[in-house]
């Protein structure tokens, strides 16, 4: 009985290497695509493990006839990503402790409506949304940019109402006994306590943001605004009918990319919380 | 901060007075102020908005909208392509959101068990989380490429003596393709969130029912489903919002909807009317129906679950 379910227990781990190892394929096929050479990556059978390796790529993927990256377009991306993300968190981080804490008449309502904007993703109210930004004299700015996203304040701030809620009463009283406003609890008591609820945010915002493509498309119209999405995007099919090879568009894609997986491999614990609402190991 | 504020005189008991209950109207509104604004102009703004909208034209460099009435809406009903692009939509969204459910629930009973290397084992079904749309849409074209000496996925299914489609070049097909990385982009989250729900059912309780000679279909009728049953709801809304918005990125990126308007998405189409043809007036009506069939969708999701609960 006991060597029988070792077996299958083993099985079951292979089972699940070999499953993974599929489902993050295309990931490892670029990663190795983007040191091939142009004859390696256009043989058949295609090549799973390069023969040899070709860093070149990497460089002519910033410079030359070939390149992908802007440096531009890099400060962008960064620019855009902590500025929306950055005063979007100050804004939830406040509103949380607003909605968990506070007593006020209109509270429910706010909620619901913030619970409402989750179902309304930006795509949807794009149009009007161009239009306000457009009449505000925003667009091809990085205000423009920032704070259409910046305002999209129901996930964060629902996630942090739900955190800040569970801090027990007393911890607010004896603040309020020792003569602390609402300012002062906020940045001693609700900021340091609710650190795993802004790891958790920042692991998903940082995230949306980098990758957000649709939004900086039609708010950067002019191009000095362009992010790295847009750069990639745009690779490979320029209107002059040149053609960037594979391996350095792989490569670009992998400088693009590499970034955030990382972060994302050293806060997956925080990513699935924030997913979660907790649970996950 | 030595001077006491406005707000904490308020917030003290003792200011406020005979009645027990605590008023923090004042401290909310300022801490509340920015958030609220920022959301108000750029979302309650644009939703009410663009409901107004859709009763004007506009060209929007110069003037203000028009009121033309439900002229846009007339427009509407009679254009073909708006309810080729509903079909589209809803075709795209059925064959993703599905697959994206059973798929992620069978991954997240795969990885649920400890074993050495778990968490790194786990990181691998959830890197793609990392990936933008439209990074993806640049590895995947690839992958898809078509012809004699090409694309990967062409060369693994032609292994099997199958001749393979043209992916994104075929009215069948493209839009199937599109699917299969837009569930490959939402797999991740929806595996972590059914993770959650199996990790809170004791493997006391499964182990107890495979002693009782449960096998592994009973298992899954009786103790794994109905453990993750109100997961399933969540899971569908977050692949739901996926698909919306990968729906515009993988299509402006590898197919421009076409061919022949095979992958033209609602969504797609009211961005071509608005920043190709400007047509603003009629995009927001567009846009008050794309709103409608996703709020829609998720009325249905809700009744759907509330059934499967009883």
């Amino acid at each position: 009985m006991i060597p029988f379910a070792r077996t299958r227990r083993s099985t079951r781990i292979v089972f699940a290497v070999v499953v993974g190892l599929l489902l993050s394929a295309p990931l490892l096929y670029m990663l190795a695509g983007s040191l091939m050479s142009d004859t390696q990556l256009s043989i058949q059978p295609p090549q799973v493990i390069p023969s040899s390796l070709h860093f070149g790529n990497y460089v002519d993927a910033f410079s030359g006839m070939t390149q992908v990256i802007q440096l531009r377009s890099f400060v962008n991306s960064v620019i855009f990503t902590v500025g929306a993300v950055g005063l979007q968190w100050m804004l939830c981080v406040s509103g949380g402790l607003v909605v968990a804490k506070m007593r006020f008449r209109s509270r429910n309502v706010i909620t619901i409506l913030l619970a409402i904007s989750l179902f309304i993703p930006i795509i949807t109210t794009l149009i009007p949304t161009f239009i306000v930004t457009y009449k505000l004299h925003l667009i091809n700015t990085y205000p423009g940019l920032i704070l259409p996203i910046a305002a999209q304040t129901g996930f964060g701030t629902l996630l942090f109402r739900q955190y800040i809620s569970q801090i027990p009463e007393e911890l607010f009283d004896a603040a309020r006994i020792d003569g602390a406003n609402w300012w002062i609890i906020l940045r001693r008591l609700v900021i340091p306590l609710a650190k795993p609820a802004t790891a958790a945010y920042l692991a998903i915002s940082v995230l949306t943001a980098w990758n957000m493509y649709l939004w900086p498309l039609v708010a950067a119209e002019g191009g000095s605004l362009q992010v790295l999405t847009q750069t990639l995007a745009s690779a490979g099919t320029t209107g002059q009918g040149e053609i960037t090879p594979q391996n350095v568009i792989f490569a670009s894609v992998v400088i693009v990319t590499l970034p955030m997986i990382l972060v994302f491999i050293a806060v997956q614990p925080s990513f699935v919380r924030g997913l979660t609402g907790s649970g996950v190991e | 901060m030595s001077n006491p504020s406005l707000a904490q005189v308020r917030s003290s008991p003792v200011a406020a007075g005979r009645r027990t209950a605590r008023r923090d109207g004042l401290a909310a509104a300022l801490m509340m102020g920015p958030n609220l604004l920022l959301f108000t102009v750029f979302i309650v703004v644009p939703v009410v908005g663009g409901l107004y909208l859709s009763f004007t034209t506009w060209d929007i460099t110069n003037g203000w909208p028009k009121w033309v009435g439900l002229a846009n809406y007339r427009t509407m009903f009679a254009d073909p392509l708006v309810w080729r692009s509903v079909e589209t939509t809803l075709k795209f969204i059925v064959l993703g959101v599905v697959p994206t459910v059973f798929i992620s629930l069978g991954l997240a009973m795969l990885i649920n068990f400890r074993f050495r290397f778990v968490s790194a084992v786990r990181s691998l079904y959830l890197i793609p989380a990392a990936m933008s749309f439209a990074a993806s849409a640049v590895v995947w074209r690839y992958l898809f490429l078509d012809g004699p000496g090409f694309g990967v996925i062409d060369y693994v299914i032609s292994q099997f003596g199958v001749t393979p489609p043209n992916w994104l070049a075929s009215t069948t097909w493209s839009l199937p393709a599109l699917d299969i990385i837009t569930v490959w982009l939402s797999l991740p989250t929806a595996t972590v969130l059914y993770l959650a729900a199996l990790q809170r059912i004791p493997a006391s309780v499964i182990e107890a029912a495979t002693l009782d000679g449960a096998g592994p279909v009973r298992r899954l009728r009786y103790i794994i489903w109905p453990g993750v049953r109100y997961m399933t709801l969540l899971v569908a809304i977050v692949a739901l919002l996926a698909f919306t918005n990968g729906s515009f990125d993988l299509v402006n990126i590898l197919t421009k909807g076409d061919p022949l308007y095979a992958t033209q998405t609602l969504i797609y189409y009211i961005y071509e009317n608005a920043f190709a043809y400007g047509l603003f007036g009629y995009a927001a009506a567009l846009s008050v129906l794309q709103i409608s069939i996703l709020g829609g969708i998720l009325v249905i999701l809700r009744l759907l679950s509330r059934l499967v609960r009883r």
